[in-house]
């Protein structure tokens, strides 16, 4: 069949040659480059294998052999469908034997490499072979794997299948230009017929070694393979089994984009569920197989003081991970028996892993005195592994029947344990302790999760109660003095403290759950820890350093914070099921434990508001945690919707509802709720008037409590009739004092106000509100921009702070547009629309103030269009054109002139931002076409939107240079925008002049050139639209878009290329030259196809052009048929049938060229 | 700052003063900032603070407006910091003469014949060979604190 290449011996003598001095130059860095292309040039050369076997056969140098395999590899994928099936079995065959052969081989790695080239290859041809293949190429690796070639071969053999069952794993299969059908059909297939066959043969070849290694006393081979069968074991344990999913969900074909999802659910320390269903049941339970695991494990054990073994070596560490594995063996497998036999499977298991952890304080000193973590840390993953898959009753249950106590006791002592020895060192390193802890804290939260999700946590017992207790005492302290020891340690990095932020919110989520289990003793003991703080603050004012009082106050109150109240992620959380159920006892409602300690933190709070206390306690870093605390405890207890409150009453069996509905509304409407309200805005004034310039503690101010508040409605109702928001909204309107907030802020603390009206009785009352709020501003924008020497007064600083203030406070207005407020807030805008053009031309060179105007008018529109009646959307959109058309005269042609190369950059950052808003106002504009409240239909009225658009994009797009468009945002706002009015309006374009014309299509081929694959997909869909367009229309008998479009003859005879054979002629280059991405495949098909049938003509010129230009004569013929099929089919399809076009570029992707 | 210090209605007392004071948590990136005496164009704005219960304070990073030198302060972010009044005026291009010299057409039809070209070659190309070409050119000039530039350039001719 080596028909071009017959064996000739000394041409294969040079081959090797040349990759044997290849991949010796490569070593010491001899030319590598030509090295490089030599080995290249094998890989890539026309059957290669005869020459490859030869080298792997007879070369004494291990990296050419390396690369040989390789080139098997690269070549045999790639000419598969060219090969026989005897040349397939051949070549599979010969990899196989060569790693039985020199299994002994000391370059393990070049017989690795085989092996995987073998698995690959068995995988390609996977559905194609008959049962019978596949049974030849198996049987000889489980001779192997058997150990009837003794134990090199066997572990040889053991690799093998490891590299199958990788290669046929979705997640760590090799790629082989194939769809993922085809990976998903593999998986399917082995896991259906021989995965568990490969296990019980890595069962076997581990049971056939294991008396050797038991009885000897010093390392023996049979270790080795040992430890690979264990390795084995683990990883199809490991395998993502899918027969239940599917079984469960009832469907029959194959999910192909469910099969990865597996790791997104898992959490830090990811546990992943083995459900490998009930056909396992014999293999791994029923056999025995655990507890030969466990005994084999605990002989090591004994050996690890022995020579050759060790805690961390490699058969110890493959026997741990697997005993961790099958701690999370659950599922189908087990027989719906009320879970016993699981129960038994697990305590067996955890008879074996207790030594691991147990007795905790001995373990912990022995790994402080320098013995290896590695085991108890996999104790701990075990524990972790086993509180997933059980819950808190059963857990605990299991360790009862073989030890005085239960589980949750061993879990809580060992989490003291750990949290002590880190208290002990604490230092900002990853120590075991550290890692520990965190594992720990999971199983905690993987117990308690479902107790706290359900509310049953009354099933936590007793004892796993007091063990919760204790623990969170001990981790109070342990937080406690990390804070006062960390208070004068001066804060690192920001971005490094928003990481360590973000583990710690992880982390008192943890706390935050055994906190509940046992929320009887801790809420107490919180508020007597705030309470001693409160008092040695008070003691020693004016004489002692706060500090260290300061920062535990800081992390008791995110503490309690993660306690009290859920994060409510844009929702209203409700009151903890922990906290709803329990202190049913509690008859007095002022003396309920959570009463008590929320008045405490919040009258501890209000003391912030006396200038003194503040001066000498409140600091900026107390104050952000005591208006996180406010703004996530006001979320849940503050006024409470009646809802939540009154649900109990549906469930009568919760008893006794009244005494908990009762301390629920402590905090209503109707009782203290008021009250904290007006507390909670006055602090919130004096952190935004008091505190200058600390941004961190007024965005939580704006950010987290203001905007939660105003979120409700039942709470705006009381805020606008508070005399303390009042005086807020006064300092704001009226007052200079908050000028002095950053823009951002000053913009946020517009919304809330605005966002506040909505409490008013009725919109008459909310849009006066909203007129008295901003009036002023108007008016002063108004004024301003009447002035007579206003040129020579607008460039003064002060003057830029007030306007700018005032833009974003208009901006922040904008933004909060409701329907009920939407007439004051299209009020507030058009009075100003006048103002705002005045000061685009007087600060057409302060570049912030412009940037400020446009963004105002974008968030304006945006919030405005859709309700607009016809004559207010004329306004508006006139409007828009003149603010366009300033903007483009005074910069179109401009040229910065600055000697720093950062100004100039800075320069045209701040166009780039201009031209984005610019846009967006387009996007808002077009918005009008598609959703629209007005009362009578804009067709009535003719403001033709897509008419303005065109226009402004008119205007703006010669301002938008192909340098500006590599800023990756504008580039993709600005091709959406285009994308949108190509594929809504095409007709628009045929009316365009020929500059504006040139341009848009210019932009167009750019696009399609880009990195980002978004946009060349909105290129595609673009030039499809158009194509279409112009074949509808002429084939209507119609123009469609002019004689710009197809090819057409110049008056001297010349054939000049349109627009549409323009772009066929380069999709066809991108597509079949070039590197396209398989997500544009189904795009560039429906973009193709009309392409197409405008031009037929040039389309069958290209193809001929390309056919003549293939060498390979089977290419060619395959050109030439799939050429034919491809114009022949396209009669039948119409042009909207995208389906077929995305039919036609698979045929396209499969030729290969 | 205090209400003293600053009215809500400004004066009309352009040019009055070089430089106003702001707090420094106001002062945004691309503002404008003195920083040892220079007026500079703010690229870069950060926080810190000092220790954990400290106050905070803004690190600002500047470049010098005229000569493009980069300058770094540091000031509590409660404190004020000058910010220079920065004005920009446009004038038609005249002439250029061969000693170095712009003469430049005011809005009221008077000349103004001080200012110096760039020294700068490239910037100095950038305005000499449009002028050369005999465009209708209109330079910004931008001033501060007793110094002037010309900062850009626009081509005012017909297409």
């Amino acid at each position: 069949m080596h028909q071009g290449y017959p064996p000739d011996l000394s041409q294969l003598q040079a081959v090797m040659n040349a990759i044997e001095i290849a991949c010796s130059s490569i070593q010491i860095h001899v030319n590598p480059a030509a090295a490089e292309a030599t080995i290249l040039s094998l890989c890539q050369s026309p059957r290669p294998y005869q020459a490859c076997q030869f080298i792997l056969e007879n070369s004494l140098v291990a990296n050419a052999r390396f690369q040989a395999a390789a080139a098997i590899r690269d070549a045999a994928i790639r000419e598969w469908v060219f090969l026989t099936d005897d040349e397939k079995k051949s070549l599979i065959s010969f990899c196989l034997c060569f790693v039985m052969q020199h299994a002994n081989s000391p370059e393990g790695y070049v017989q690795v490499k085989v092996s995987s080239v073998a698995a690959q290859l068995i995988k390609r041809g996977w559905l194609d072979f008959s049962a019978v293949e596949k049974e030849g190429f198996l049987s000889q690796v489980k001779q192997a794997v058997i150990g009837s070639h003794g134990l090199d071969v066997q572990f040889r053999g053991i690799n093998v299948l490891e590299s199958l069952v990788s290669e046929f794993s979705p997640s760590t299969s090799s790629a082989m230009g194939l769809p993922r059908e085809f990976h998903e059909q593999c998986r399917a297939s082995l896991e259906k017929d021989y995965l568990k066959t490969f296990y019980c043969w890595a069962q076997d070849a581990a049971l056939s070694v294991t008396n050797k290694i038991m009885e000897s006393n010093s390392a023996v081979p049979e270790v080795n393979v040992c430890s690979a069968a264990m390795r084995l074991m683990l990883q199809i344990l490991n395998w993502d089994f899918q027969h239940n999913k599917n079984a469960k969900g009832g469907k029959n074909g194959i999910d192909v984009y469910s099969a990865e999802v597996r790791y997104e659910g898992a959490r830090r320390s990811d546990c992943v569920l083995v459900q490998p269903g009930p056909s396992w049941r014999d293999v791994l339970i029923i056999s025995g197989h655990i507890g030969w695991l466990l005994s084999l494990y605990g002989a090591l054990r004994k050996k690890f003081s022995c020579e050759g073994y060790w805690l961390d070596c490699p058969i110890a560490v493959s026997a741990q991970k697997l005993i961790v594995q099958f701690c999370s063996l659950t599922g189908t497998i087990f027989p719906s028996d009320n879970g016993q036999m699981q129960d038994q499977h697990l305590l067996q298991l955890l008879s074996g892993i207790i030594q691991w952890v147990s007795p905790p304080d001995a373990i912990a000193k022995a790994i402080e005195c320098g013995k290896s973590e590695s085991e108890m840390l996999d104790g701990c993953r075990a524990l972790l592994a086993i509180a997933t898959i059980t819950t808190p009753l059963v857990f605990d249950r299991l360790l009862k029947s073989i030890s005085p106590f239960g589980t949750l006791s061993l879990l809580s002592a060992l989490t003291c344990e750990v949290v002590k020895v880190y208290m002990a060192n604490f230092t900002e390193e990853e120590t075991w302790s550290w890692v520990a802890r965190d594992i720990l804290l999971d199983t905690w939260t993987a117990l308690l999760m479902q107790a706290d999700n359900t509310g049953q946590n009354s099933h936590l017992p007793p004892e796993g109660v007091n063990a919760a207790a204790n623990l969170f005492a001990l981790i109070v302290e342990s937080e406690l003095k990390v804070a006062s020891a960390s208070a004068f340690t001066d804060e690192s990095e920001s971005e490094f403290l928003q990481a360590s932020i973000t583990g710690m919110d992880e982390r008192l989520s943890s706390y935050g759950l055994i906190a509940r289990a046992a929320i009887d003793v801790t809420i107490p003991l919180l508020t007597r820890l705030f309470s001693e703080r409160f008092a040695r603050l008070h003691e020693g004012r004016g004489t002692k350093d706060p500090t260290e009082t300061l920062e535990e106050l800081y992390s008791l109150l995110l503490l309690t914070g993660h306690i009290l109240a859920d994060e409510g992620e844009g929702e209203m959380p409700l009151v903890p099921n922990a906290i709803q159920t329990h202190f049913v006892d509690s008859m007095e409602i002022d003396k309920h434990p959570i009463i008590v300690l929320s008045s405490s933190i919040i009258r501890f709070a209000e003391q912030s508001l006396d200038p003194e206390m503040r001066a000498s306690v409140f600091s900026p870093r107390l104050m952000e945690a005591v208006i996180w605390f406010i703004a996530r405890w006001s979320c849940t207890y503050l006024m409470p919707p009646e809802e939540t409150t009154s649900s109990s009453d549906h469930r009568p069996h919760l008893q006794p509802q009244y005494s908990r509905k009762a301390w629920l509304t402590f905090f209503g409407e109707d009782n203290q709720g008021k009250l904290v309200l007006d507390i909670i805005v006055r602090i919130s004034k004096a952190t935004l008037v008091s505190y200058p310039g600390e941004k961190d503690l007024q965005a939580l101010t704006c950010y987290q409590l203001l905007h939660g508040l105003v979120r409700r409605k039942s709470i705006c109702v009381h805020l606008v009739s508070l005399g303390s928001w009042h005086d807020l909204a006064n300092a704001f309107a009226n007052e200079r004092t908050l000028f002095s907030l950053n823009a951002a802020h000053q913009r946020s603390v517009a919304q809330t106000l605005t966002l506040s009206a909505s409490g008013m009785r009725n919109s008459e009352a909310s849009n006066q509100y909203v007129r008295d709020l901003m009036g002023y501003m108007t008016a002063y924008l108004l004024e301003m921009s009447g002035k007579s020497d206003i040129k020579n007064v607008a460039q003064q600083p002060d003057v830029i702070l007030s306007v700018s203030c005032l833009l974003e406070r208009l901006r922040g207005a904008a933004s909060a547009s409701e329907p009920r407020t939407q007439k004051a807030i299209y009020e507030m805008g058009s009075s100003v629309m006048n103002p705002i053009l005045i000061l685009l031309e007087v600060y057409k060179h302060e570049s912030a103030v412009v940037y400020l105007l446009l963004k105002f008018v974008v968030d304006w529109v945006d919030g405005q269009i859709i309700y607009l009646e016809a004559q207010e959307t004329a306004v508006v959109v006139n409007f828009c054109m003149r603010l366009l058309q300033l903007y483009s005269s005074q910069n179109i042609g401009k040229i910065s002139l600055s000697l720093s190369s950062s100004l100039l950059s800075e320069a045209e950052t701040e166009k780039y931002k201009d031209l984005r808003a610019l846009l967006q106002l387009l996007s808002n504009l077009c918005s009008k076409d598609l959703v629209d409240f007005s009362s009578d239909s804009s067709e009535a009225q003719g403001t033709n939107i897509s008419q303005v658009v065109f226009l402004g994009l008119h205007i703006v797009t010669p301002l938008i240079s192909l340098d500006l468009l590599k800023y990756p945002k504008l580039c993709h706002d600005y091709f959406s925008l285009l994308s949108h009015m190509l594929e809504v309006y095409p007709e628009m374009v045929a009316q365009l002049n020929a500059e504006a014309f040139g341009h848009v299509l210019g932009t167009l081929d750019f696009g399609l050139h880009n990195q980002d694959t978004e946009v060349v997909d909105m290129c595609l869909r673009a030039l499809k639209a158009l194509a279409s367009y112009h074949y509808k229309e002429t084939g209507a008998g119609k123009v469609g878009l002019g004689s710009q479009a197809t090819i057409y003859t110049e008056p001297d005879g010349k054939l000049q290329d349109g627009i549409l054979s323009r772009f066929l002629r380069l999709l066809l280059q991108l597509l079949l030259f070039e590197d396209v991405s398989t997500d544009l495949i189904s795009a560039s098909a429906d973009a193709l196809l009309p392409l197409i049938l405008c031009e037929q003509g040039l389309y069958q010129s290209l193809g001929k052009e390309l056919i003549e230009r293939q060498a390979n004569p089977t290419f060619r013929s395959s050109w030439c048929e799939f050429q034919g099929s491809k114009t022949h089919g396209k009669s039948e399809n119409k042009v909207s049938n995208s389906t077929s076009g995305r039919h036609m570029k698979c045929n396209d992707g499969g030729g290969d060229v | 700052m205090s209400d003293e210090e600053h009215h809500f209605e400004s004066k009309a007392d352009a040019g009055a003063s070089k430089t106003y004071p702001q707090q420094a948590g106001t002062i945004r990136k691309n503002g404008y900032i003195v920083i040892k005496n220079r007026p500079c164009k703010v690229v870069e704005v950060s926080t810190s603070k000092t220790g954990k219960h400290g106050h905070a304070k803004c690190h600002f990073v500047g470049i010098d407006i005229f000569n493009g030198k980069k300058l770094e302060d540091i000031v509590p972010s409660s404190h004020n910091c000058d910010v220079p009044h920065v004005n920009r005026v446009d004038y038609q291009l005249i002439d250029i003469s061969e000693d170095g010299f712009v003469s430049l057409l005011t809005e009221n039809g008077n000349t103004k014949d001080d200012l110096r070209l760039p020294t700068d070659d490239n910037l100095l190309s950038q305005i000499k060979d449009g002028f050369a070409e005999g465009k209708d050119l209109v330079v910004s000039v931008m001033s501060a604190m007793g110094e002037e530039q010309i900062n850009a350039l626009k081509d005012i001719g017909p297409k």
